[in-house]
Parts: C-alpha cells; structure tokens; sequence
C-alpha cells in the first residue's frame, strides 16, 4: 500500500475541520495473552446506524484487509501490539482507528457519509486501489451514493441508466429499458435482484427502471470475466443488492419529484437481532394525464409503482437470515379500451454463515414470477391476452480460504423454468363471441449448474483467477412438437408430422463446460495488465423483432429448434493509478463471438405464435471494442469520462436461399453504435450545493433505408431489401443538474432538493427515421424524437 | 393498438414525429406488378410500373410500362391475353373474363425489350358470403389533439367456414352519396360589377349524387386462425367525414376476398408498412417480396404481387341520422351541380329502400 495515502487522508480531515484525535483505543480485557488475539467489529453508519456492508478494514501494519459482512461486522485475529486501522467505504469518509490489542474484544465504529464535504469524493469502488490489485475484469461495482452524484433522468437517479454511462454498455434509445453489454442482446443479462431474475426490468417501457434506488444497497455488474458461481445469459450479470434495514435505529427516506414519489422506512423490530425495512415507489402520472383537455388522454391511464420488504435476522454474528420481497407492477391503459400491464414479482430467502474462520457458506432460494397481459375492452371482440414466466431455484455457495489470499469457492444451482408463452381468452362481448381461445403451449425447462473457482496471488505480482461451470440444460413435456421434413427450411409447408411428449419427459438436453480465467500482472502498485476468457451458455432467448423491449417479445426457452447461445469472450486490459489514486485510468480491448443468435424473419409474427422456429433463423455474432475510461476520484471536480468503439455484427447463413440475410454478409446489428462517449462531471459549489453534468454521444444506430418506391393498390410503398445499411443521425445529449442541501436543525429538515433539466439545449435525437405514405404529403421520412425539447425536473428528498 | 402508445409518450416526454431529410440512394427501377382477377365479371386489370427512388413525388416518378404481352393463364391451360387501355401500363381482360373457384391463375408478362416474367399459381378458394353490412361512427385521435379525425367504420358480419383455412382481404368498391347544397345561400362573386356579394339565390338543386373517384384506400386483411369456424363481427373498413360525405346517405361497397396464404401475407406486410409510427414498438421494415420471377434472370427483383381472388360483394346506405358523432358539415352554398362529378341522378343501383 502507498505510504503517502494516510497522509493525504489526515491532510484532507484536517481540512474539512475535524480534527481526529489521535489518543489510542486499548480493545479487550487484559488478561495477558500475547497471541491470537479475536476481535470483532461492526461498521454502523453514524446518522442512520445502519450497518455499512462491503467497507474495507485494513491493518496498515500487517497489510492485511477484511470485508464488512451484511450486518456490518469483521473479525480480525492479532498478536499483541499497537496497530492503526484505515475503514474505508464508498461515499464516506475514511477512518483511521489506532488502537492497542489486548484481548479478546469488540469494536464498535461508526463512519459518517462524505456527502457533502468540500473534498474527498469517491465516486465509486470501494478500495482506491481495488481496479489494479483485483483480477476482476470488467466488474463495476456503484454505490448509491455515487449515483446520486448523477443528473437524474426524470427526476430520480436509474440504476440501468447510470451503468450506460459506463464503458463498453449501451442502450437503444431513449425509451428503452434492456442494456445491451459489449454487443450482447438486451436478453444477455441476467438481472438478479436479491439473487432472483428478474425480466422485465422498466417502468412505463423503460423511461424509468424498476428498482426504487432507496432499498439497494449496491449493484454490481460483470461484463467481462463472470464469476462460475453465475452462468446462465451471455454477456452480462446484474447482481443488485437490496440494504437491509438498521437493527439499532428507525430512520427512512422520502421522496417528491415530478412524475413520482417514494418512501422507505427501516428500523428494529427486535433490537440487534431483527431488522426490518420497507419500501414503496407510486407514480402520479394519471394526475396529469387526467389534466389533459383532450378526452382520449383524459381517459387514458399509466400507473407505476414498486414495493420492497426486506427483513434481516441475525441468528448469531456469524450466521443470518435475510428474506427479500419485491414487487414491480405497471399498467397502461390506451384511451381506456386496450390495458397493457404487467407485473413483476419475487421472494427471496438468503442465509449467510461462517462455520470457520476458513469456512462460509452462502445458500439462496427464490420465487420469481413475471406476468404479461393485455386486456382489450373495445366492446366488440373482447379478449385478455395473458404470459408470463416462472423461475423457481435455489443457489449454493461455499467459499473455503486455503490461505491469505488464496480462496475455492465451490458450488451448484438450479432452477426450473416455466414460461406461459400467451393464452387468448375471449371476453363477453356483445352477443356471440367472434374469437377464439387459444393457448400456446407452455414451456418447461430447467437449468443446472456446478462451478468451482481458485483465486490466489502469486507473490505481488501476479494474481489468478480461474474456474469451471459446468451447465445442463433439460427441455421437458408435456408438449406438442412439430417434425419437419429433413433438409428443407423450417416452415408451416414442410411439416411432416407432430410428436406429443408426456409430462417430465424430456425432449431435449443440453450441457457444455464454461472455462474462465483470468490474469493480472502488477508492474508496479500502481499500474496491472489483466487477460482473460470467459465462455458462457444461454438456454432463454428473447426473441424480438422490436429495437426495444416491447409488448409483442416473446421468451423463448430451448429446444430442438433453438440451441443454446455460446458466447466467448476474449480481454486484455491495462489499469494504471495516478497522483496518489486521484486519477484511475484504464484500456480494455475485447472480442466476442456469439453463436445461435436469432434474427427474426421478415415480417415475422411473434405474438400467440405456436411455432416460433417458422418465424426466426438463427445467425452468429461478433463482438469487438476498445474501451477507454478515465475516472477523477478526489478533489472538488469529480467524474469521469468513458470512451467505447465498438462493432456488433450479425451473419445469417443457411442453406436456403429464402431465409439468408443481406446475402451472407456480416451486417450491422440493431444496437451497434461504433462511438460511444460519455463525460461525467460533478462540481462542489460549496459543503451543501453541487453541480453536475453528464454528456453523451453516440453514433445513430443502424436502420434500413428504403431501396425504391413502388405503388400498388393505390398506396405509395418502400422496398426494403438488405437490413441495417444505413444510419439514423447522431445522438447527442447535455443533462445538468443542481443539488442542494437545506441544513436544518434537526434531522427532520435536512432535505435534498435536486433540480435537473435534461437535454439542455434541446437536440431532437432521432429514436427512429421511418418512412410513411401519409394523407396529406407526399411519401417521405419522419424522426420519431422521444425526447424533443429541454425537460426540467424537481425533487426533494429526506432523510430521517 | 401499438400506435396511440405514442400519444401517451408524447405526452410524458414531449416526444415529437417531424419530416426528416435523409440521403437516399438511386432506387433502382424495378419492375412492379399490381393487379387482381376476380369471380367478379370483368375487366380486371393488371398495371405494369417501375420503381424508383423514394422520396417526394417529383423525385421518384413512377412510370409506367407500356407495350408489354400480358396474359392470364389458367390451371386448365386456358390463355386470355389482356389489351393495354388508354391509360399507359394498364392492361385489361377481356369484359366476359372471371375467375372460377376451384382453377389458379399465373400471370404471363413478356415485355418489349423481350425479357419475361411469370407469376406463381395464385389458386382461387371460395369466399363466405357476407351476410350484412352495420356501421358506427368512431373518433380518432392524432397527434394534434385540436383535430381529432372523425368517420365510419363498417362491420362485416360473416359466417368463417371451419373445414378449411381462409385469408380474408377487405377493400371499398367506390362510393357515392347523396350530395346536399345550398343554393339558396348563393351570393354573387365578389368582383360582380352591380351587386358584389350580394344575395341570389339559387333555386336548382339542393341535392345531387356523388360517386367518389377512386382514390388512396385503407383495407383490411385477416386470416382466420383465431376465429376458425365463428360468427364473425370485424370492423373492416373506414370512411372518413370531409364534411360533406355524411350529410344526408352514403353507400359503401364492400368487396370480402379469399385470398391465398401468400397474397394475404404480402397484403399484410403493406398494411404493417402504412401503419409504421416510428415508435419504439414498431416492427422493422420487411422485404415484402412478391410472387412474380424473372423467367431470364432468376436473381432479378420483381415487385409487387398478381393476386386471384373469390369475392362477395355488399353494399350498405349510411343514415346520417345513426352516426353519433359527424365532423361540422361543410356548406355548398351553390347548385350542387356545380361540384365536379355531380349528377341528379342516382348512379347505377342506388336503393337505400333495399
């Protein structure tokens, strides 16, 4: 560790005008022993007492670093001596702790948030030094606090908006709610909320993301090396964290902004042993839209909202229990015939225990389930149209210490998945129904995984991480399924007969073994080059013909027809510190291959569809990019800037001429957007007021041109002819946005008010360019701008 | 459905939809085939044109082809040759020429520079009869709120048969309306020498007839997956309220086709391709290809589709006195006989008694 940091930390506390005494803490009774020394600790925030998870806790004099547990605890075992301890934690003020062990003992430290000192402002990564000393590749871990840092895009700070920001990760468009993750498909992530997935994670199809910001703890996403402990999706892992209520104190957060609001409270419900915390997140968008003159809004309706309920018992300090609620539930209503809605649901049970000081285990089971319906009440031909998928899975995870800094960790999951692909229910119409039922075959899978992992260093230098998964996949009845004549494209004309399959019997197996490793060499302590490989296998598929996630995608699990996703990704990065950390910087290069993409057919139909192989071809991807980031950590400017260039390609190539796409050729796909710049800067005004702005750009995404016009039947048409060859304009954006904090005399009254206008100067970025025949004007093209003009918005939030 | 979802993110995110210049390249000139048979007596025509770039009307002209063997052959081996009319690149049968139910039909093109093309079978299926024609009055929003539009929308009540798979497509023969007039409201041009604006009236004639030239049409397709078998009830067509058509009757024809599997999916990628929004749900633009092949060069795009279709034919009188609601009625305050196309008398089989 550098020397020098200490320093800079005490400089920086004495600048911010507290002055830490510097008199040393005797921990433990003296009874004379010398060695092995047991002392527990436990890291509570001081305002809110909740216990801050994650937070680093050095000995500087042995070098040695431990990890806050979820209720805040460490253990440390010592000789007798006089150590110092650093705590360091994301947002919050570093601790230095001097102290005398002499017994066995406790330590009880609290940490206060950093918010708003002058200096001193970590924007995220718990350990300055983390970037270069870990063999992670391309993990990024944010805090909330650094994301309340950011503009906020409607009035709240977004979680899947943030990590857009981010090298190497990007989104469609403006209305869009999937991420797309170094040229993998919004279906490549895999977003676990408190270890369940979750599918459809928007609100409002995707202007806002489906997790109150107020109940997470933290968010990590891999995008490069994913741990063998996740498999299942292709590019990427969101693990999001919720934050467990305070087991000393009662406290909550509320908050009003333009479009929505949001409150949380948390406290004990037996004190220092269970804890229990609440969430809730409403909008009032139907208050507007009731406001509108225009009867159709007027009796239009979109609601939102997310429940979170988390409750946290601690059997003992080293085994606990944490069951997490969530709910997300959105419904849109189109001039009050046709109701959109879906719902997003899931339990969690998480029990964490230390068996010894080498031993942990780690052992999740959930229930998730996610529905889908459309309600049409026109008055003639009434239908429900209802889907939805059902994961049910438990998660098993030891970790054993071989030594310092030499780790297994081992284990298994799986899960079983339904998917209710659509069921149409004819209403009571007026007389005589006119449609139909109809039910599409529902789908059962299930997933199965066992992984081991080594993580050592070898001397300073050098570090290893490498591991194995290996996955299975079982595709089983009761099912219906179609065989096709061999050799001839799969369509409705070539089926030569139908199979039925009994229930539990298995129609289709899978399984392949996932190798990852990686590598980091340190040429000094401030500068590592890391290399890596990752395989990866998808048994879902989403299959779209939408840029966005939309209410026509369907899930689609694997079968005979669709095989599984093979992704291999391939990275090399260098990491290097400057000034005493103040400066991170870094350069990644990766290169993807992606095998058994699908691509839709033209004019494919998605919806109610039995037979989805009649309606998609599978092609190959690849993926490659550069990504430069240069991060400033410390100071009064703080932020970061990021730089991508990316390709995502796709190639379909099959043996029938009908089904190849743009003659073979690789061509671009929907979300490929070679530049891709974001600036992030955050500006300390003074101890209670900052500024900040995020710029991005990107190149317009891929679209396809008309090749000619042509009339028939009176109406003037476009002939498209190869897919994604040209490109709608550039996008381009500023957001700004001014936070203040009103200093009150109690804490009743300090409140955040964080006014933000978006799209400053008021560029009207192209979602889409669309060509259309139109009454009134000739045949020509249009930009559909999502968000046209400047779009101010005002919160206020507090703390209690 | 998918489109008013717009209004609502209009509304939210101030979201807007503007004319945008793009470069287009050179479009190519293809050849474009767009014509019907039907079990209606004829004639039927086949129109020949080219494609060219898209873009506004003076850019892209489309031109027709002209001068070009056309003939229909059937699966009996019976060749009828069509004669191109006065209007260049339409061809027509013969007037005694119709589809029969149960024979497919070929398209046979052969065109001056000698090169020549050929149409798939298009196989001609029954069609149920329609058993009656209702209508209502709907309002539709748009995106400038002040302007709703408004009109009729017709239903087509039908019996689906269930032993066989039907593809349906919907279109307006042409129709007319009793045409209401002021006369008596009339007042001299402003420039008349003695007595500018002032009031003469008009005895003749406050009501004449209409037929509407043919014009853009919306259509409909559907295919009977989801009702095979039922009693149907479908909204099929729209006529929009200019102000004028709704005043006193209008008659709507409407002509219900059984179409093959590919018409309806080519007609169907059409009625995609109108409806395109721009929005974040709509579908990309498909290649709607045809099922016309170059017999010289296999490689070679034909656009366009030769379509043979069974056809049940209704018409249905529009009381002005149903619609609920009707657009502020335009006034004429002339002979209505002054309105081009107008006639006194009714045209041919207008019988609102029936």
């Amino acid at each position: 560790m550098n020397k020098t940091l200490p320093y800079i930390f005490l400089f920086l506390l004495l600048v911010s005008g507290e002055l830490l005494a510097q008199q040393k803490n005797i921990v433990g009774r003296d009874i004379g022993q010398l060695k092995d020394i047991k002392i527990s600790g436990r890291l509570i925030d001081q305002i809110s007492g909740e216990p801050l998870v994650g937070a680093t806790v050095t000995v500087k004099e042995l070098n040695k670093t431990e990890v806050t547990n979820p209720n805040g605890n460490f253990n440390l075992v010592l000789d007798r001596a006089d150590y110092i301890l650093e705590i360091r934690y994301v947002g919050y003020e570093t601790v230095i702790y001097p102290f005398v062990a002499v017994g066995d003992g406790r330590i009880s430290l609290t940490m206060i948030q950093e918010d708003f000192t002058l200096d001193d402002v970590v924007i995220y990564g718990r350990d300055p030094e983390k970037n270069i000393r870990s063999t992670d590749m391309g993990a990024i871990s944010v805090s909330m606090n650094t994301l309340k840092e950011l503009p906020p895009f409607l009035g709240e700070v977004d979680i899947i908006r943030s990590l857009a920001t981010l090298p190497g990760v990007s989104q469609v468009g403006e209305a869009s709610s999937g991420l797309n993750v170094r040229g993998g498909g919004a279906d490549q992530n895999l977003i676990l909320f408190a270890g369940a997935p979750i599918y459809n994670p928007s609100h409002l199809f995707g202007l806002f993301t489906a997790f109150n910001p107020d109940v997470v703890n933290d968010f990590v996403l891999y995008k490069a090396i994913i741990p063998t402990k996740f498999g299942g999706r292709g590019s990427s892992i969101l693990d999001i964290a919720p934050k467990s209520g305070s087991l000393t104190e009662y406290g909550g957060d509320l908050m009003v902004g333009t479009v929505s609001g949001k409150l949380s409270l948390n406290g004990p419900i037996i004190k220092n042993k269970v804890s229990a915390k609440i969430g809730f997140r409403g909008s009032y968008i139907n208050w507007l839209l009731g406001a509108m003159n225009n009867p159709d809004l007027r009796s239009s309706q979109a609601n939102f909202n997310d429940v979170n309920g988390i409750v946290y018992g601690e059997i003992n300090e080293n085994h606990n229990v944490t069951y997490s609620f969530y709910r997300s539930y959105d419904d849109f209503a189109l001039a009050s015939d046709t109701t959109i809605s879906w719902t997003n649901m899931s339990h969690t049970v998480r029990y964490q225990g230390k068996f010894s000081e080498r031993l942990a285990a780690d052992v999740v089971g959930y229930y998730s389930k996610y529905d889908f319906t459309i309600f049409n009440k026109s008055g003639t031909n009434n239908f429900d149209l209802e889907s939805g998928i059902t994961d049910i899975g438990l998660r098993l995870n030891f970790t054993y210490a071989l030594g310092e800094n030499n780790r297994i960790s081992f284990g298994g999951d799986t899960k079983e998945i339904t998917i209710r692909p659509g069921e149409l229910i004819p209403g009571t119409s007026e007389g005589e129904s006119s449609i139909l039922p109809k039910k599409v075959q529902d789908e059962f899978g299930r997933e199965s995984g066992f992984y081991l992992q080594h993580e050592l260093e070898l001397g300073e230098k050098i570090g290893v991480s490498y591991g194995i998964r290996y996955d299975m996949y079982q595709y089983f009845g009761p099912r219906t399924v179609r065989e096709y004549a061999p050799n001839l494209p799969l369509n409705e004309g070539n089926v030569i007969g139908e199979r039925t399959y009994a229930a539990g019997e298995t129609i289709k197996t899978y399984d392949g073994w996932g190798p990852r490793a990686s590598l980091r060499y340190s040429l000094d302590s401030k500068t590592s080059i890391k290399a890596g490989y990752n395989k990866m296998y998808q048994f879902i598929h989403l299959i779209s013909n939408t840029a966005t996630i939309a209410p026509t995608d369907v899930w689609k699990l694997s079968d005979q027809f669709f095989k599984p996703q093979i992704v291999d990704q391939y990275s090399l990065g260098i990491y290097k510190n400057l000034k005493g950390n103040i400066f991170e910087t870094s350069v990644e290069v990766y290169y993807k291959d992606i095998q058994n993409v699908l691509e839709y057919k033209d004019g494919a139909r998605l919806l109610l569809q039995q037979n989805l192989e009649t309606e998609v071809v599978p092609g190959q991807g690849q993926a490659y990019g550069v990504e430069v980031y240069v991060k400033k950590n410390l100071g009064r400017t703080t932020g970061w800037a990021s730089y991508t260039y990316s390709r995502t390609l796709r190639r379909v190539i099959t043996p029938f001429e009908e089904e190849i796409i743009n003659d073979g050729e690789w061509f671009p796909a929907n979300f490929d957007k070679p530049h891709d710049l974001t600036l992030i800067g955050n500006y300390k005004l003074a101890t209670n007021a900052s500024i900040s702005a995020t710029f991005s750009y990107s190149t317009g995404r891929p679209v396809s041109f008309p090749e000619a016009k042509f009339d028939f039947a009176g109406n003037s048409l476009a002939f498209f002819n190869e897919r994604n060859t040209q490109r709608i304009p550039d996008f381009h954006r500023l957001d700004l946005s001014l936070n203040f904090k009103l200093k009150g005399n109690t804490k009743f009254h300090d409140g955040d008010w964080t006014f933000a206008v978006m799209n400053v100067y008021g560029r009207k970025n192209p979602f889409s360019v669309f060509f259309a025949d139109q009454t009134g004007s000739p045949p020509q093209s249009y930009i559909l701008a999502i968000l046209g003009v400047p779009f101010p918005t005002l919160s206020y939030s507090l703390k209690f | 459905m998918l489109k008013r979802l717009v209004y609502i993110l209009f509304l939210i995110t101030v979201s807007c939809i503007e004319p945008y210049k793009v470069e287009l390249p050179q479009g190519e000139q293809l050849l474009t085939v767009d014509g019907f048979v039907t079990t209606e007596p004829g004639p039927h025509s086949i129109r020949l044109t080219r494609s060219d770039t898209y873009g506004s009307v003076f850019e892209g002209l489309i031109r027709p082809v002209s001068q070009a063997n056309v003939a229909v052959r059937d699966s009996e081996g019976n060749v009828v040759f069509l004669a191109e009319t006065e209007e260049r690149g339409v061809y027509e049968t013969p007037a005694d020429f119709r589809a029969r139910v149960g024979l497919s039909y070929s398209l046979l093109i052969e065109l001056q520079n000698g090169k020549s093309y050929t149409s798939l079978p298009e196989m001609v299926n029954s069609v149920p009869e329609i058993e009656s024609l209702s209508y209502r009055a709907i309002e539709i929003q748009t995106s400038n709120r002040l302007q709703n539009r408004v009109g009729v929308q017709i239903f087509t009540q039908f019996r689906d048969p269930s032993d066989q798979t039907n593809f349906y497509y919907w279109r307006q023969g042409r129709g007319s309306y009793v045409l209401v007039a002021n006369p008596e409201l009339f007042t001299l041009p402003p420039d008349h020498p003695t007595n500018p604006r002032g009031a003469a009236p008009k005895d003749c004639c406050s009501t004449c007839y209409l037929l509407e030239p043919s014009r853009l049409q919306t259509f409909s397709v559907a295919s009977d997956q989801d009702f095979n078998g039922l009693n149907q009830n479908l909204p099929i067509a729209f006529i929009e309220d200019d102000g004028l058509r709704f005043k006193s009757m209008y008659r709507a024809e409407i002509q219900q086709m059984s179409v093959s599997r590919e018409a309806h999916r080519f007609l169907r990628l059409i009625d995609q391709q109108i409806n395109l929004t721009g929005s974040v749900f709509d579908q990309p633009p498909a290649n709607i290809r045809g099922n016309i092949i170059s017999l010289d060069n296999p490689d070679e795009t034909v656009l366009g589709f030769f379509i043979a279709a069974s056809v049940s034919k209704k018409e249905v009188y529009i009381q002005r006195n149903n619609l609920e609601v009707r657009l502020t009625p335009r006034i004429i305050p002339d002979d209505c006989l002054t309105v081009r196309g107008a006639t006194l008398d009714p045209p041919a089989g207008w019988n609102p008694d029936n």
